[in-house]
């Protein structure tokens, strides 16, 4: 088809060939600053601190790591993590991450550049982006004809459009909001560093395909080791690589190229990703990683009669060898399936169930439906993260059935895979990012007139340029949070900084002895073991989903039940959010059904979640709030002298427009003082009493500290008991 | 010398309710044998298994079957306690007649209804011994936590924890299901030659692929998960807030979505073919066009759900 516009015919070959370079060195450069900067708006806006959860353990271990040298890290047992079991961190953590910061840190410094180690993590994410462009055009520059330029008007060479098409995929996957929200500068995460492992990996398990290489097999298998070593979501090539596998065999497609790629990439990365201490012997004891195997075993099968076919001609030995095969392909079947049964493998996973049965998790195991990253995906966060790549979804797929080469099949499966484990889970929505732009991308060619062809380049720009927009703002309103500061706007517009979370930490770390165990909900033990560095009853690990229900009895029962509990864990802090005063909704108040639920799970007869509801089903807070929910240890912390802020009017809580009037006077806990309340009063710490020396109980004993004669009750009857 | 006749009367008093005790368990017995594992209660009933001084225990369904309370939940959930106190049956007598399941309908025992202040049915409560050995201290009754859904297997779990022994409930195996999925084999292996044509087209899978990736991006998995209705309670279609939906939702966006991509498709694959200058520039327009109006129609819902959202296009 001819060029829409005639190439110009006084150009030598290679000035053109050059210029291309040039252009494209310069495009992938701004790209890759465009990438990096979007991700930094996090800094500007706030500084250079780790985010969140998450990242503060990792942040933790790298300094482990750095500080102490790599076997001491390997062999770190964490004591003040889990108090009193403690947590082998070696064993139970994906180091790929940490390692890296360290390699970084441990490079810089060789050159005499004495960088902070924060500094390294903070930055680590938004750093990778540059090879991820990178990477990201070299997968590009693969899937040719997957999808192709928006080549409006001029064309130079075949292969330039090609690499175009690779550079508008590296635009898109730089600037687009749903993979920005795990690679902003200071989320510290294992996703930011695996994402980019992740494209690697399957780019070279592409290109070994195609080439029928082992040494690019092996450098899947090397890459899909680094994954392994970051991120639990590796499962996730450990099973696309297999369905690629085993629908290019259904489709008949099976070749000596395939053969080549898979059994170089399984043998060596599953040889590899066993090294990983936390995975160790999984790989071959795990019905996740069945797949991997049975198709492993299914290509040797296929291979062989492959072989025996092209030797032997007798259509009769033919047949007996078909059906010999099919039959030790199933006796290999029936094997797995027995051997999951005596249990010689581990059956799936609740993790794995909750993926397809979806309702699963909420019966079996409400820790991980509590996790906000495990929600189902509504349609606006799809629209917010993707934008109108979502809507270019059909064309790149109809591009890819024109073409339907082996790669073509990879990227269909997995876009239909992707797309399906992005809405049951918001978390999975980073696997779902790097194949919308992949897949997207139109070519208009073979376009007549000057009009028309202004029109199509006039909207292809605008809706680039909305896209642009769209972006930037998704990035900086909603992932450029640290959350561990928050951001109001005061009166005025300008900005104000709330830091009650590391007041607060501080105040620990300032005013505690080293071993003050501090209790409070799961969500917060990462931060405190990072910022306060006191021992935590749980943290975000959340291994042991008892220890986690006990602390979630501690909090939702009476002080009289909670006190022994506080007292046998030797708590002496316990630390509570509260975002009523100023109306910050992610406080434990409104976690609090989750801990109920997690309770309910372990104790479920002494906890009952309808109890912390109103009669007519409404969950409460104010006066008409459950006698239950009143009593709770956790209602009483959240709003101890809560009154007293509004001096006799009714008090009001923010997040649910709650209204108190006489209730709050009189609460008070028995068994707690207040230690500690920040300035909005987002984190109040309380100091468990001790018990009495004189042995009274210390409802008695308060009341005789305050110079109360505490009211004597009802004399027993003395009558003697009558049979 | 008070003292003695009053303990007499004391002693007398309680041997008296000690055998009315015993005759009220008698009755329950006798009671429960008749309905076939279930005591259908009434008020009077009601009072009996739930006297204060007892020595079994009892978990008593609030209901309100009757079809002019309209009460579907209660229908859904009635043949899950049916099927979990039929599974009582089968224990040994002695376990057996240490607790009792009983039904009360709201039309029969209005009375109950008001006593507890329950505004709402189904309702599961389990009344433990008060007397007895097995007596824990706790008496007050317990409610069922609805929140495992209705199903029997977790319901049966969950009031094994009050039962002498755990309640002996197996899931029926669900013949229509096997059935309906052997059937379908069948039928799959039987036509499978008439449709093969149409299950090696290309276009079939890529039919499949678009309408699947379509419908999860719309937020199927959302209302699947969480049940989501399929439109509001005051007739709205689409529901306020970043991250609620409703099931009309996803119907709408999965076709604005598709006609947008349709729209690409025309415009990337069928338009270079036409043959005239003329014909090409309609379609470019056309399509053109609605892009931009789809696309408009689709940045006017995503403000409905995000209000802070800054830009606009057409509309």
């Amino acid at each position: 088809m001819s060029a829409a516009i005639p190439l110009p015919s006084d150009l030598s070959p290679v000035t053109v060939a050059n210029t291309a370079s040039l252009l494209r060195i310069i495009a992938l450069a701004l790209i890759s600053g465009a990438a990096i900067a979007s991700r930094l708006f996090a800094v500007i806006n706030f500084e250079s601190i780790i985010h969140e959860f998450d990242p503060w353990f990792n942040y933790r271990a790298t300094r482990v790591l750095t500080s102490k040298g790599f076997y001491e890290f390997w062999n770190w047992f964490d004591r003040t993590a889990w108090y009193p079991l403690g947590r082998v961190v070696g064993g139970t953590v994906y180091p790929g991450l940490m390692a890296t910061s360290g390699v970084i840190y441990n490079f810089l410094h060789a050159l005499n550049l004495p960088v902070d180690i924060r500094n390294i993590c903070v930055m680590l994410a938004p750093r990778l982006q540059c090879p991820d462009g990178l990477g990201d055009l070299h997968v590009r520059v693969f899937f040719n004809h997957t999808s192709c330029l928006h080549n409006f008007g001029f064309r130079f060479t075949k292969e330039m459009k090609d690499e175009s098409a690779g550079l508008l995929a590296a635009a898109f996957i730089g600037i687009v909001p749903g993979y920005i929200s795990r690679s902003v500068a200071g989320s510290y995460d294992n996703e930011a560093i695996a994402i980019f492992l992740l494209m690697f990996t399957f780019f070279c398990w592409i290109k070994a395909l195609k080439l029928g290489s082992a040494l690019f097999g092996t450098l899947a298998a090397v890459f899909y080791f680094y994954m392994v070593a970051a991120w639990g979501g590796y499962v996730f090539i450990t099973n696309m690589i297999p369905l690629h596998g085993l629908v290019l065999i259904l489709m008949g497609r099976f070749s000596s190229r395939l053969y080549v790629a898979y059994s170089s990439w399984y043998a060596i990365g599953t040889l590899a990703s066993m090294q990983v201490p936390f995975v160790g012997f999984q790989p071959v004891s795990t019905s996740e990683h069945m797949a991997a195997l049975g198709v492993f075993g299914l290509l040797q099968i296929v291979a062989f009669t492959q072989l025996v076919r092209s030797h032997v001609s007798s259509k009769q030995f033919q047949d007996l060898l078909f059906w010999a095969l099919i039959s030790v392909g199933l006796l290999g079947f029936l094997a797995v399936v027995g051997l999951t049964y005596i249990g010689v493998i581990a059956p799936w996973t609740g993790r794995f169930y909750s993926l397809w049965d979806t309702g699963y998790a909420k019966i079996h195991i409400p820790i991980i439906a509590s996790v906000s990253e495990h929600q189902p995906t509504a349609w606006p966060s799809f629209f917010g993260d993707l934008q109108f790549l979502i809507f270019l979804f059909p064309a790149g797929v109809v591009h890819c059935f024109q073409q339907l080469r082996d790669e073509h099949v990879f990227v269909i499966i997995y876009a239909v895979m992707a797309s399906y484990f992005a809405g049951v889970m918001v978390r999975l929505m980073l696997a779902l990012t790097p194949v919308a732009p992949v897949r997207n991308g139109a070519r208009v060619r073979g376009i007549f007139s000057l009009d028309t062809r202004l029109t199509i380049v006039g909207t292809a720009f605008f809706m680039l340029a909305f896209f642009v927009h769209h972006c930037t703002w998704a990035t900086a309103g909603a992932y450029s949070s640290p959350s561990v500061v928050l951001a109001a706007a005061n009166p005025d517009g300008s900005l104000h900084i709330i830091d009650d979370f590391r007041e607060a930490y501080h105040w620990l770390r300032q005013n505690t002895p080293e071993t003050a165990v501090v209790m409070s909900w799961w969500d917060y033990g990462y931060q405190i073991a990072g910022m306060a560095d006191r021992p935590t009853l749980v943290d975000n690990n959340t291994w042991n989903n008892t220890h986690i229900a006990t602390v979630g009895k501690a909090m939702s029962s009476s002080e009289e039940v909670a006190y022994p509990i506080l007292r046998k864990h030797d708590v002496d802090y316990v630390l509570v959010i509260f975002g009523g005063y100023l109306g910050f909704s992610g406080d434990d108040i409104n976690k609090f059904l989750w801990m109920v639920r997690i309770a309910q799970g372990v104790w479920p007869e002494e906890i009952q979640e309808p109890n912390y509801f109103t009669p007519q089903g409404e969950y409460r807070v104010d006066e008409r709030a459950s006698t239950t929910m009143q009593n709770s240890l956790m209602y009483k912390m959240s709003y101890y002298r809560f009154a007293e802020l509004f001096g006799g009017k009714p008090a009001t809580d923010k997040v649910s427009i709650a209204f108190f009037i006489l209730l709050l006077a009189n609460m008070r806990a028995v068994s707690l003082d207040e230690a500690y309340t920040t300035e909005n009063w987002i984190v109040r710490i309380y100091q468990v009493k001790k018990e009495d020396v004189l042995g009274r109980d210390l409802k008695s004993a308060n009341a005789f500290s305050q110079g109360r004669k505490r009211k004597r009750s009802r004399p027993m009857s003395r009558r003697p008991p009558v049979v | 010398m008070l003292l003695r006749p009053l303990l007499a009367l004391v002693s007398l008093s309680l041997l008296a309710r000690a055998a009315s005790s015993d005759e009220t368990h008698q009755k329950l017995v006798s009671l429960a044998a008749a309905g076939g594992g279930l005591i259908k209660l009434d008020s009077n009933s009601f009072e009996l298994l739930t006297a204060p001084n007892r020595d079994w225990s009892a978990s008593i369904e609030f209901t309100a079957l009757d079809p002019r309370r309209r009460c579907a939940p209660c229908k859904e959930f009635n043949p899950s306690w049916q099927a979990v106190s039929k599974a009582w049956t089968k224990t040994p007598k002695e376990q057996r007649d240490k607790h009792f399941f009983g039904t009360l309908d709201f039309d029969d025992g209005q009375a109950a209804f008001q006593k507890l202040g329950l505004a709402s049915a189904p309702v599961v409560i389990v009344y433990p011994p008060t007397e007895g050995p097995r007596s824990k201290g706790r008496t007050e009754p317990s409610r069922y936590d609805f929140s495992h859904g209705f199903e029997a297997e977790p319901l049966a779990e969950h009031l094994s924890y009050h039962t002498p022994i755990p309640i002996p409930y197996t899931k029926p195996f669900d013949w229509a299901r096997w059935t309906t999925v052997a059937a379908g084999f069948l039928a799959v292996a039987v036509a499978l030659r008439f449709i093969a044509p149409i299950l090696q087209s290309r276009w079939t899978w890529a039919l499949i692929t678009i309408v699947t990736s379509l419908v999860m991006t719309s937020g199927y998995m959302f209302t699947r998960i969480r049940g989501s209705p399929f439109m509001g309670n005051d007739g709205s279609w689409i529901a306020g807030g970043y991250q609620s939906q409703y099931g009309q939702e996803v119907q709408v966006i999965a076709v604005v979505y598709g006609t947008l991509g349709f729209a690409f498709i025309m415009l990337t694959t069928v338009i270079p073919y036409q043959a005239t200058a003329q014909r090409q520039r309609f379609q470019i327009y056309l399509w053109t066009t609605i892009i931009m109006l789809v696309y408009s129609i689709l940045i006017v819902l995503f403000k409905v759900k995000n209000r802070g959202y800054p830009f606009k296009l057409l509309l």
